[in-house]
């Protein structure tokens, strides 16, 4: 079972080895973490993505409150948040292939941040699996370097 | 204008500090020198680790925050040991250290060392100092953190130039740390479904933990339990909220507990785990106990050891001499005779079928006597080891403290926490009982008892072994005795002389009597050999 657990923490140095070093201590999974200043810049916030069975998530939830320099935590239900990941991508191409990446990025909603005569910079911003399948869409023209932040997530007040 | 250092010991006198447990080196030289202008006193300790185990000692038997000191680099590290002592014991420690310069930091300058990285998984929360404008509030937080919600050590590391820049002092007197809210008082839902809980029960137990002492729950826990006729087991660290002679008590549970209470914790209904996390040496298989559909109540100031180890039926979070003050003014109609009954005819027929060579002291005996004769209130600190379990399960408690680290288990705990102990109370009886390992892992610390002319008593249990694994290589590894002789211990006797004790020596049981009279009237610190055979057993 995947968690998704919003964290937000005081905004000082050695917090995110504290929340880090929690995690590797204790046995929990970390799949994803990223990290950012909210509105309030005494306040950064942490969304962690963590797997494991319904006692270990509960055990995180708990572990993370325990800590001081924790605010609050939330834990979100999969259909109850939205979550996106950032991806930056530089793929070589050629004259025969460079209509069919931009294509690919039209369709997918990736834009192209970055054009040299070689190679592109291409960015995207969607869901985990989304990135996922842009990756295996991309893969064939050649990556040359690839970057992708852990997820964010904010819980979602419609109902979707 | 102060500076950082003369503010430090400001805050510790706001805090009510007498005593600190310390050892100076250049990097907490400031912060020395204002002490030296003080009320305080540095209790110059002979190992920083012992000054941990020595504050612990001061703060259990004053149920407050007590202070160690210790330097930059190798004084901070050695008292980390101490630090992860009181972290799974929970007990309140405030350790400072001092820290190289600012400027310095991540330099890898000369004793050096990153100790809020390194101490990080065994303090409840530390602090390194980056502006002494923050001491007033970092102290005032600190002090809070470590004597509120679940108890532990706070670190506050202090550069050096820190403790010697001139500040204005403004003293702080509240705390709001918005991550950090503990809760006290029981949600009353909750505690509702206690209530109904027991009143369904037939078999109701409750097992007190070192939650029990620390949440200053003894006396209500007690009254409860009285009330409604509810028996009671304890984990180590909750021995002491009973007294031996409450027909309700049935001891000790767990690996090395009484077979009873063990009994008494697999038959029950409705299991009250009060203070106690639960841990392998109590409970060795819990997921038996979830089997077995026992209703599980958990009461713990610490939100997170609830259901950590052990499937929970209802939680209840909170100080726990709140929560039984007000489980106390409820009806519970539940008839638990025929139970207690029961276990009381499973106490009766306990026969300790241990055999102990009669040519020596049998440390049972020798415990059992040596408590009852102890004052009322005395305090006895155990150590670690066989001599540890042989106190645990026969230690008499009447009015007094048991002081153990039954978390963390450290060998050489008791004579620093005996020394903490006796620093806090000038006019209590304190006597700690070591085996000969662990004696030799603190000896040192004779010299601190004698400085400060503290008539501590202790026994020492010698058997010329490590027992307590030379016990474990006996019935796992079968008798391949690998690492755990003694040989080469010195003269104990010349050891007492060198440091001015008074030196007692027990060959038997036949002289016991007689002995720990003469030892326990010695208004001197004195030591007491007791000659244990090397092969008995604390279980056969």
């Amino acid at each position: 079972m995947r968690g998704i657990f919003s964290v937000l923490v005081e905004n000082k140095a050695g917090v995110l080895s504290k929340t880090a070093g929690l995690f590797a201590r204790r046995g929990f999974n970390i799949d994803s973490l990223a990290v950012g200043e909210t509105d309030d810049r005494g306040i950064s916030s942490m969304t962690i993505i963590s797997t494991g069975d319904e006692r270990i998530m509960e055990q995180i939830e708990k572990q993370l409150n325990k800590k001081i320099d924790v605010i609050k935590v939330r834990r979100f239900a999969e259909n109850k948040c939205v979550t996106r990941e950032l991806l930056l991508v530089k793929v070589t191409y050629t004259n025969a292939t460079r209509s069919d990446i931009m294509q690919i990025c039209t369709v997918t909603g990736a834009h192209i941040v970055d054009l040299s005569p070689k190679s592109m910079v291409i960015e995207l911003t969607a869901k985990s699996t989304k990135i996922d399948r842009f990756i295996r869409l991309i893969q064939p023209f050649g990556i040359i370097e690839m970057a992708r932040t852990g997820a964010l997530a904010v819980q979602r007040d419609s109902n979707e | 204008m102060l500076t950082g250092a003369q503010v430090m010991v400001k805050c510790l006198e706001a805090e009510g500090i007498k005593a600190v447990f310390g050892y100076p080196g250049v990097a907490i030289c400031p912060f020395y020198d204002s002490l030296y202008d003080s009320g305080i006193r540095n209790i110059l300790v002979r190992a920083e680790q012992n000054g941990g185990h020595m504050a612990s000692g001061y703060a259990r038997v004053t149920r407050k925050p007590a202070v160690c000191v210790a330097t930059s680099g190798p004084g901070a590290t050695n008292l980390i040991t101490a630090l992860a002592t009181a972290y799974a014991d929970s007990i309140p420690l405030i350790a400072i250290t001092g820290q190289v310069s600012s400027e310095l930091l991540g330099k890898d300058v000369f004793q050096e060392a990153d100790i809020t990285g390194a101490a990080e998984p065994f303090v409840k929360y530390s602090y390194l100092v980056r502006d002494g404008r923050d001491i007033p509030r970092i102290f005032k937080e600190a002090f809070h953190i470590a004597s509120t919600g679940r108890r532990g050590p706070v670190l506050i590391d202090v550069p050096l130039d820190v403790q010697q820049k001139l500040i204005e002092y403004v003293p702080v007197t509240e705390v709001n740390i918005r991550g950090y809210k503990p809760t006290v008082k029981g949600n009353s839902l909750q505690m509702r479904k206690v209530v109904d809980a027991l009143a369904r029960a037939r078999k109701p137990l409750i097992c007190v933990g070192g939650g029990a002492i620390l949440g200053n729950g003894e006396q209500v826990v007690r009254e409860f339990a009285d009330k409604f006729h509810i028996p009671v087991v304890s984990t180590m660290m909750g021995i002491g909220v009973m007294p031996n002679e409450d027909p309700l008590y049935m001891g000790m549970l767990g690996t090395n507990g009484k077979p009873h209470a063990n009994y008494a914790v697999h038959e029950c209904d409705v299991l009250m785990l009060v203070g106690a996390r639960v841990a392998d040496r109590a409970v060795v298989k819990p997921y038996k106990l979830e089997r077995r559909s026992t209703t599980i109540v958990h009461i713990d100031v610490d939100p997170a050891e609830i259901g950590k180890n052990l499937g929970t039926t209802v939680p209840l979070v909170g100080d726990v001499h709140v929560i039984f003050e007000n489980l106390l003014k409820f009806d519970i109609p539940g008839d638990y005779e025929a139970w207690n009954a029961e276990l009381a005819e499973k106490k009766a027929a306990y026969v300790d079928r241990r055999h102990f060579n009669p040519d020596f002291v049998n440390p049972c005996r020798f415990v059992q006597t040596l408590s009852s004769k102890m004052d009322e209130d005395a305090i006895y600190v155990a150590d670690v080891g066989q001599n540890q379990l042989w106190s645990a399960d026969n230690y008499v408690m009447k009015h007094g403290r048991f002081l153990t680290t039954g978390g963390f288990g450290t060998m050489g705990y008791s004579i620093p926490a005996a020394i903490g102990a006796r620093a806090a109370l000038p006019d209590r009886q304190i006597v700690a009982v070591c085996g000969d390992g662990s004696f030799q892992m603190s000896l040192m610390e004779l010299a601190t008892m004698q400085q400060w002319k503290l008539p501590i008593k202790f026994v020492i249990m010698r058997n010329g072994y490590l027992g307590l694994v030379r016990e474990y290589q006996h019935h796992t590894y079968h008798d391949r005795y690998s690492g755990v002789s003694l040989d080469g211990s010195p003269d104990f006797e010349k050891i007492a002389e060198a440091y001015g004790l008074q030196y007692f020596h027990l060959e038997n049981n036949e002289q016991m009597e007689q002995r720990i009279d003469e030892f326990l009237a010695c208004d001197h610190a004195a030591m007491m050999v007791c000659e244990v055979y090397s092969f008995d057993l604390v279980k056969e």
